[in-house]
């Protein structure tokens, strides 16, 4: 009790420490003058009276000293002194303090803002209550070998069946994403909104701001409401308070907003900024969507909240107990379909792309501050040294050891504070310019920014930074030798061995870290080199494209949307300066490739080989010419190739390749999905070149192509009553010009067929190709410019520690040079020394390389993670800066008079 | 050094504690220099002591909680710092004069059994 009671005194009285020593000088003061006033009265003359007060009294500091080593933490109470006696050494050394702040503000500040991303992304919980019970529900296809499968999905009718039949959700549903063309306030402009169940904002649990959600029951009455966004209530309708009961038009068919989400509010969870969900409107599944095609169209996902006392494995196999009734369920054109259903925790599902990418990155940067912190502790160390003598004087005058360790530890906290808060200004700068430029395949990225969480992590990044640099300076201060430090008097000799062999460590280290962040950079850059070699199979100059989507509202029936599209094609062909126009219903670079099963004509698969999926590109025109497509053999699509004559296909080498090796592939036949769907034959027409449907470092699908007008026709048994075709697509205008001119000219044409009509996403092909890089340039240029820092650093570690070493041993050489070596003979003693360090890093450097390859791996394109000739061109870069790091001193070494240097002492 | 220093005692750890609040707990109220004068005057000037360290066993008895100190004014009309035992203090002290007298016996027990 009593020590529980003084344990909170003594803490609290590091905090009043001025009052608490005002008091005990006025009880000293009194108690002196009662000593006085006894001696006095003792006849004593004042002066003797108050010298033996004094006597007496022994010792007004000491006991001062006592008393507050009595009244709190020893040690602690004399950090605020500590402080001060090192901010008037810093002060003294202004040189050393600014590189040393500035240093630790780079190192801090980027890792701060690398772990703010971490954060952001990774670590905080989803913002919906009870996170961990959300999972996301969907198939996996056996065999469709699909690079967009890494998210599981679901049909139309699978939804309505695992909402209906599983038993493990508390809520479950299904929703979709999709593009609506906004009217009625303002000009008409395309927003993503998401259809989704009821039973989803149940599952969520996240309250409107205003009005209310819809339920399952409005969803299945078909009920034409919306719920906003905050960004869209805001932006769109400029934050009327009044909205709720107002109508928009999407596709120009009336909904009635009945709600408004919170701010933070985003669902679903997809990477990047652009594709976020503006509103969110009932699904509504209509009854053809259960039928046909559609009910073999995995595009849809479902979320649901589980159960309490229910596990993931448990809602799978529940799942896939439903999966196995509704494949035995399946028509007869998808018998041999198998799925699987697959429960993934949303969390889980969200940031599985996103892992590697961050945390590279947060490596890379781990290596800087490291590299930041080894520097620091050099330079702290060369500090020391050059201190021996003050420290041996401070020793023999009776300084305690943990005196001395603790000041040399203040110092350095001292000084990673400073450079932390620097560190965290530069990473809240770096964020507010640097979150618009983060790739688009990161999810969460309005949740990044500097909060509690990142600021005790840079808090504590400082501390243990300054705690970790200090410490070795420190030890190596106390292991002075008082007796040899004072003995060596003026001299200044080549004492400090030992120290020597600490700061060698340190370059060492520092060179095997940089080297390795520069081999993983220079992997980058020849995976971005390799990339920008691939052929892309088009050609992107003085090419532009926009996207349309007619609404069905007005263009009911198929006969009017011919009708626009041939007019636009018309008009858009007789412009001037056109050279080639076509429609696409799938532009390459773009990213969104859709693939579907294919039969070919006498190809037996090899076992377990699985579907021959490839991706379908609807096409009108002849957008061949326009994106510049090589046609290898055959012809493309004319006008004869319509809804009512034979149905014809185009297919890209790959296909060719793989279906008819060695063959001709004009004349031969396939068709749309599995044997058992009965579907009529196409008859291929043309071979063209392979078109990178994503970015350039993606794999190459088999493609096909068909006019759009045979769709219908091709789709046989799976077409759905009263389809129609062309209702969507991608204009492509090749020009003389240069396609920015082209853009007005676009719009007028089109506005001219359908004022109404918006043109989404118009953009030259390459803007789209760029894009399309952007992850891969994102991931170079942030590695790239930790491993510049890096190697900036080193460089500045081995001047420093070559530098210094050069002067202590000024003597020497002088010595040296006065016995008749030659200056040539000391800049080669000087650079060997740099080198050794150099080589010793860089070998320790090359297999930090080989290890951190793993981690590597995923982000490479055509490069071996030991690609000799990266890692011998960065060790060498690596070894070359090290020896010019260490010619300057050299130089000057060798440059010293050697009278001077002698007489100098 | 003088003969009478060498005579004097070195105080054992932890009895200045004992002394302090055994002289508040007599005298009543005692600033810093009374509690000094007093000490000197009962070791007939044995006890080797400077009188500033007094302090620290001041300011720990009062962070214990068993004295308290407050400002007052001398006869002589000079200020002073007047420290009183607590209810605490008592308790304290008698649960101290306990352990001592055991202590003590058991020492002056061992040190007629050597000799």
């Amino acid at each position: 009790m009593k020590h529980l009671r003084r344990f909170f005194l003594k803490f609290y009285l590091l905090f009043a420490n001025a009052k608490v020593e005002a008091e005990l000088a006025r009880e000293i003061g009194a108690h002196l003058a009662m000593l006085e006033d006894e001696y006095l009265r003792q006849g004593m003359t004042p002066q003797d009276a108050r010298r033996a007060a004094n006597l007496a009294y022994g010792g007004v500091e000491q006991a001062k000293q006592l008393h507050r080593d009595e009244r709190t933490f020893e040690g602690l109470g004399q950090i605020p002194q500590d402080a001060r006696y090192t901010l008037r050494q810093l002060r003294r050394s202004p040189g050393f303090t600014v590189t040393a702040i500035l240093m630790l503000a780079l190192g801090i500040g980027a890792t701060t803002a690398i772990f703010s991303i971490v954060e952001g992304v990774l670590l905080r919980p989803l913002p919906f209550p009870d996170p961990d019970r959300l999972v996301i529900l969907g198939d996996v296809l056996e065999g469709s070998h699909c690079a967009s499968c890494a998210h599981s999905s679901v049909t139309a009718p699978d939804i309505r069946n695992y909402m209906r039949d599983t038993q493990s959700f508390s809520h479950l549903g299904g929703y979709r994403q999709r593009l609506f063309e906004l009217s009625g306030t303002g000009d008409p402009a395309a927003v993503n909104a998401t259809r989704m169940s009821g039973e989803v904002f149940a599952a969520l649990g996240v309250p409107p701001l205003l009005g209310r959600t819809f339920a399952q029951q409005e969803d299945e009455e078909q009920q034409q409401v919306a719920v906003l966004s905050y960004g869209m209530w805001r932006n769109r309708l400029h934050g009327d308070a009044n909205v709720l009961g107002s109508k928009i038009l999407l596709y120009r068919k009336p909904y009635t907003v009945i709600g408004v989400m919170p701010r933070d509010f985003e669902f679903p969870l997809n990477p990047g900024h652009v594709n976020q969900s503006e509103l969110w409107l009932p699904l509504s599944l209509r009854p053809e969507e259960f039928t046909a095609g559609s009910a073999a169209s995995w595009n849809s996902r479902m979320v649901g909240r589980l159960k309490p006392g229910i596990t993931a494995e448990q809602a799978q196999s529940d799942a896939e107990r439903v999966a196995r009734e509704m494949m035995r369920d399946y028509p007869a054109y998808m018998r041999s379909l198998r799925i699987h259903a697959v429960v993934t925790p949303l969390h889980e599902d969200t940031v599985e792309q996103a892992r590697p990418l961050v945390r590279t990155l947060l490596f890379a940067v781990i290596v800087v501050l490291l590299i930041a912190c080894a520097n620091l502790a050099g330079l702290l160390l060369v500090r020391a040294i050059r201190r021996r003598r003050e420290i041996a004087v401070r020793l023999a005058l009776g300084a305690r050891a943990a005196t001395l360790l603790r000041q040399a530890i203040v110092e350095s906290m001292v000084l990673s504070i400073a450079g932390g808060a620097i560190g965290l200004a530069l990473a809240a700068l770096a964020l507010r310019v640097g979150v618009s430029l983060l790739p688009e395949t990161l999810p969460r990225v309005n949740e990044i920014g500097l909060d509690w969480p990142v600021m005790l992590f840079a808090l504590g990044l400082a501390l243990l930074t300054g705690f970790l640099c200090g410490l070795a300076p420190a030890f190596a201060a106390i292991k002075t030798s008082m007796n040899e430090t004072l003995k060596e008097g003026g001299r200044t000799g080549t004492a400090g061995s030992g120290h020597a062999r600490l700061r060698s460590a340190l370059v060492v280290a520092e060179i095997a870290v940089a080297l390795t962040l520069l081999t993983a950079s220079g992997l980058l850059l020849r995976s971005f080199q390799r990339m920008r070699d691939v052929k892309l199979g088009f050609r992107p100059d003085n090419t532009l494209v926009a996207l349309y989507v007619l609404p069905q509202q007005r263009y009911a029936t198929q006969s009017a949307i011919d009708e626009f599209t041939k007019t636009l094609l018309n008009d858009l062909g007789q412009l001037p300066g056109v050279d080639a126009v076509g429609i696409t219903s799938f532009l390459p670079a773009a990213g969104n490739n859709w693939s579907i099963a294919f039969t070919i004509e006498g190809y037996v698969p090899a076992k377990g080989a699985g579907l021959n999926m490839a991706a379908m590109s609807l096409v009108e025109s002849d957008p061949f010419e326009a994106l510049g497509i090589r046609v290898l053999r055959g012809r493309v699509f004319t006008e004869s190739d319509n809804a009512g004559s034979q149905l014809v296909a185009i297919v890209n080498r790959k296909m060719a390749e793989r279906y008819w090796p060695g063959q001709d592939p004009i004349g031969k036949r396939l068709r749309r999905g599995l044997p058992e769907t009965s579907t009529p034959w196409m008859t291929v027409v043309g071979e063209v070149d392979d078109v990178k449907l994503g970015s350039r470092d993606a794999e190459t699908m088999p493609q096909v192509y068909q006019p759009v007008t045979q769709t219908v026709a091709s789709e046989g048994v799976v077409a759905s009553v009263g389809e129609l075709s062309a209702t969507d697509g991608w204009i492509v205008l090749r020009s003389r010009m240069a396609p920015e001119q082209m853009e007005d000219t676009l719009r007028a044409t089109v506005r001219k067929i359908d004022p109404q009509l918006p043109l989404y996403q118009m953009q030259t092909m390459e803007h789209a190709i760029s894009k399309s890089e952007a992850p891969r340039r994102f991931n170079t240029v942030l590695i790239s410019s930790f491993a510049i820092a890096a190697v900036l650093l080193s460089v500045l570690g081995i001047y420093a520690v070559i530098a210094f070493s050069v002067a202590l041993r000024e003597q020497e050489m002088a010595v040296r040079m006065a016995l008749g070596c030659q200056r040539s003979g000391v800049i080669l003693f000087i650079l060997s020394s740099g080198a050794r360090l150099a080589a010793v890093g860089c070998a320790l450097g090359l297999l930090g390389a080989v290890a951190a390859s793993r981690l590597l791996r995923s982000f490479l394109f055509e490069v071996s993670p030991f690609d000799p000739g990266v890692l011998a061109l960065s060790a060498i870069t690596m070894l070359l800066l090290a020896l010019a790091a260490s010619a300057l001193p050299a130089r000057r070494a060798s440059s010293a008079d050697p009278m001077l240097a002698l007489r100098g002492e | 050094m003088s003969n009478k220093e060498k005579e004097s005692i070195q105080l054992l750890q932890g009895t200045l504690d004992l002394i302090v609040l055994r002289t508040l707990a007599t005298m009543g109220p005692q600033h810093a220099y009374q509690v000094a004068t007093r000490l000197q005057q009962i070791s007939d000037r044995l006890l080797n002591l400077n009188q500033g360290t007094l302090y620290p066993a001041l300011v720990r008895l009062e962070q214990y909680g068993w004295i308290k100190g407050t400002w007052g004014r001398t006869e002589s009309n000079r200020e002073a710092k007047y420290y009183e035992i607590t209810k605490a203090g008592q308790k304290a002290l008698g649960e101290e004069t306990k352990t001592w007298r055991r202590m003590s016996a058991l020492v002056e027990r061992l040190l007629l059994e050597e000799s």
